[in-house]
């Protein structure tokens, strides 16, 4: 679809001026050029570059947003830089991150590693969900170290691992006490469950068969941890079914 | 979560052996992959059967979830099926269930012999239920004695009987049907009948006039289920061989059934006609009475003839046919009877059927004409009994008319309990009541004010509030 020069550029300037309770209306033009450029490699990395120009030039968060929404869908390496500067500002670091997990470039998964090493307990917590959402398996041992660190990262870190689900992963979550009744303990025994199941259903019963041995191991013997024994026995049971749905 | 010491023991037992059980399971070595999985399944039959022997009821759930929807193949059917005769009668059950879901037909010489060793009254009913389920012809020998038996065990029989897969099931019931013993061949035949066992038929036409009452019945009410516009002449035959009084007029309501209901009713009434036009003279007296319930227009034309007839016997055969009419499409020739009539027997014999007939449905008066029909009926009649008779069935007709009809006879020292009764239950009607509330408070009001019956008076004040009324069963 083609679209007009003159209107994107109407566009652009919106955009830069753009706050919450203005008239969106006025991205349409931007809209249609996401769309236009599809397969046009040289208009798409134009329009990617005034996009990502304006996340630095003093726009506001609304303006931003807009523009990460957008990045999200065109975005390559060449925007990591100007979203990675975003990723420690807590009021910009969700949207930069919504636009870095949904971009296919490995560069997008290093900037968010690279910011996990360093950021607040509350700005890890979002940085380790985006990681998991791209199932990014070098992130484990920083996101392990997590698990060592304040309750909230340290769960966000077990629900990462339970859902990045490599064998460092399944690793780093056997080193929690399931048993000692605390919320990482609890959040790591769902991700263990949840990777145990995952195996399952890809067939490979032997990895899920170590996870529910290991909780078996962990729950005999000690009656409040009944359910734990529970979820293990069923599951070691599925594991030597070759019935057991796939 | 606390659990008491004996729980904490079972506990601890089970975790040990599973992971024993699991142990071992690992131990095995394999070369191929066919090899793997038979040995994995081996594993899960014994974690399974290691399950199903737990004191702790949600252990052994999840070793009968495995039973009823994994563990491939006959050898994992038969070495669960096996456990039966080991386990306390509980557990039995609970295990006799899950072969029953799990469907494989391995499970049946282990159900069969619980069956044949228990004493258990539940365990009895549950491995009936699992025959029933995973059974065929080869079953039916052995739910035949269950049959025999007291409940609950009869009943499951029967529900087994009838569930039962197969031809050859289906035939060896037709046989025990046939020749079994006597007090069991009506239950055998209302078994054919639930399975919907038409190669039976020609059988059950045969019994419909044997000499057993009980199996001629029997054999009647199956025909009137299963049976056709085909069986309709040899039901006319056990109609006639059936006693007069109750079993007379169940072989009447079988014949009546098969001719007015269903997707080949219109042959049946057809075939019904015919057999009608051969019987003996005598034989189509009987038969006036469910041809005047069967009716249609062929049947009126043997009706009218008969009316017209000079000999008062057959006069009379015909005005009973003709109020037994299923329809209001009799309704005129009823009043110009009526009309005509000057025998008062005749009279109270055409308007009983005027007033029970006007209200029915016959897809051609809408209900303003039938409450006009009722009206005219009404004019006619020079009786209370009768006049109380019209107001109570005017109620079929729910339109705001029918209320404005009968609101003035709530006046009537002689008719008011008549028209309260029926009031009530128009205003029963919700859609009817609302949109006419106002005149409803006013007549229910009167009918409160009126009437003895202190039933009507309470629900007549749950109408006025807008409430409902739920009728006594029974």
């Amino acid at each position: 679809m083609p679209y007009d020069a003159a209107s994107l550029d109407a566009a652009f300037a919106a955009v830069k001026s753009y706050d919450w309770g203005g008239d969106a209306a006025a991205f349409q033009p931007i809209d249609e050029a996401v769309i236009a450029t599809h397969g046009d490699k040289a208009a798409r990395a134009d329009l990617e570059k005034r996009l990502a120009a304006l996340l630095g030039a003093g726009t506001s968060r609304a303006a931003k947003e807009y523009i990460c929404r957008k990045l999200s869908i065109i975005g390559t390496a060449a925007s990591v830089p100007p979203l990675a500067a975003l990723l420690a500002d807590k009021d910009n670091s969700h949207m930069a991150r919504f636009a870095l997990e949904r971009m296919p470039a490995p560069e997008a998964a290093t900037a968010l590693r690279e910011a996990l090493a360093t950021a607040p307990d509350d700005i890890k917590i979002g940085l380790m969900a985006s990681l998991a959402k791209r199932r990014d398996a070098a992130s484990v041992p920083l996101i392990a170290a997590a698990l060592k660190g304040g309750p909230k990262a340290a769960v966000a870190a077990a629900e990462a691992l339970g859902i990045i689900q490599s064998p460092d992963a399944v690793q780093a979550l056997a080193s929690v006490d399931v048993l000692a009744g605390t919320p990482v303990a609890a959040a790591a025994l769902d991700a263990s469950l949840a990777c145990a199941e995952a195996f399952l259903r890809q067939g490979k019963r032997a990895e899920a068969k170590d996870i529910y041995q290991s909780l078996a191991k962990a729950a005999e013997g000690k009656p409040a941890a009944k359910a734990i024994a529970l979820a293990a026995t069923r599951g070691l049971v599925a594991c030597a079914d070759s019935s057991t749905a796939l | 979560m606390s659990l008491r010491p004996i729980h904490l023991h079972h506990l601890r037992q089970a975790v040990a052996s599973l992971a024993l059980a699991v142990l071992a399971a690992t131990a095995l070595v394999s070369t191929t992959a066919v090899g793997r999985a038979a040995e994995a399944d081996a594993d899960a039959v014994a974690l399974v059967v290691d399950l199903l022997g737990r004191d702790d009821v949600e252990f052994r759930a999840i070793a009968l979830e495995r039973v009823r929807h994994g563990l491939k193949g006959d050898a994992a059917t038969s070495s669960v099926a096996a456990l039966l005769s080991k386990l306390p009668p509980p557990r039995q059950i609970e295990l006799l269930g899950a072969l029953a879901e799990r469907g494989d037909k391995g499970a049946l010489p282990a159900v069969t012999a619980v069956l044949l060793a228990s004493q258990e009254p539940a365990v009895r009913v549950a491995a009936v239920t699992a025959l029933g389920t995973l059974g065929s012809g080869t079953e039916v020998a052995i739910l035949k004695r269950s049959l025999a038996t007291d409940e609950p065990e009869k009943a499951a029989a029967r529900r087994a009987l009838t569930a039962l897969r197969g031809a050859d099931a289906g035939k060896q019931i037709t046989e025990a049907a046939k020749f079994g013993e006597p007090a069991m061949r009506p239950i055998y035949i209302d078994i054919l009948a639930d399975r919907r066992e038409r190669t039976a038929l020609p059988d059950l036409v045969a019994a419909a006039v044997e000499a057993d009452a009980n199996v001629r019945s029997a054999a009647m009410r199956t025909l009137a289920r299963i049976g056709g516009p085909e069986q309709v002449a040899s039901m006319v035959q056990g109609f006639l061989k059936a006693a007069a009084g109750g079993e007379r007029d169940a072989a009447e309501r079988a014949v009546v059934s098969i001719c007015t209901q269903g997707s080949q009713k219109d042959a049946a009434a057809e075939a019904f006609l015919q057999a009608f036009k051969a019987a003996a003279d005598a034989d189509r007296e009987s038969l006036l009475s469910p041809l005047g319930r069967i009716g249609g227009p062929a049947a009126l034309a043997i009706v009218d003839g008969l009316i017209a007839d000079q000999d008062p016997v057959k006069r009379k055969m015909g005005l009973t046919a003709i109020t037994r009419w299923p329809d209001a499409t009799v309704t005129p020739k009823l009043l110009q009877l009526l009309g005509a009539s000057r025998d008062a027997a005749e009279r109270d014999q055409l308007l009983g059927a005027l007033i029970r007939i006007a209200p029915l449905p016959d897809n051609k008066l809408n209900d303003g004409q039938k409450l006009a029909l009722l009206q005219k009926t009404m004019a006619l009649c020079e009786k209370n009994e009768d006049r109380a008779r019209v107001l109570e069935r005017a109620n079929a007709i729910r339109i705001v008319e029918t209320l404005r009809f009968v609101t003035p006879y709530l006046d009537d020292p002689q008719l008011s309990e008549a028209a309260c009764k029926s009031v009530v239950e128009l205003a029963h009607h919700q859609k009817l009541r609302d949109p006419n509330k106002a005149e409803f408070v006013k007549a229910l009001d009167k009918v409160i004010a009126t009437t003895k019956n202190t039933e009507l008076v309470e629900r007549a004040n749950r109408y006025k509030e807008g409430k409902t009324w739920e009728r006594k069963k029974g």
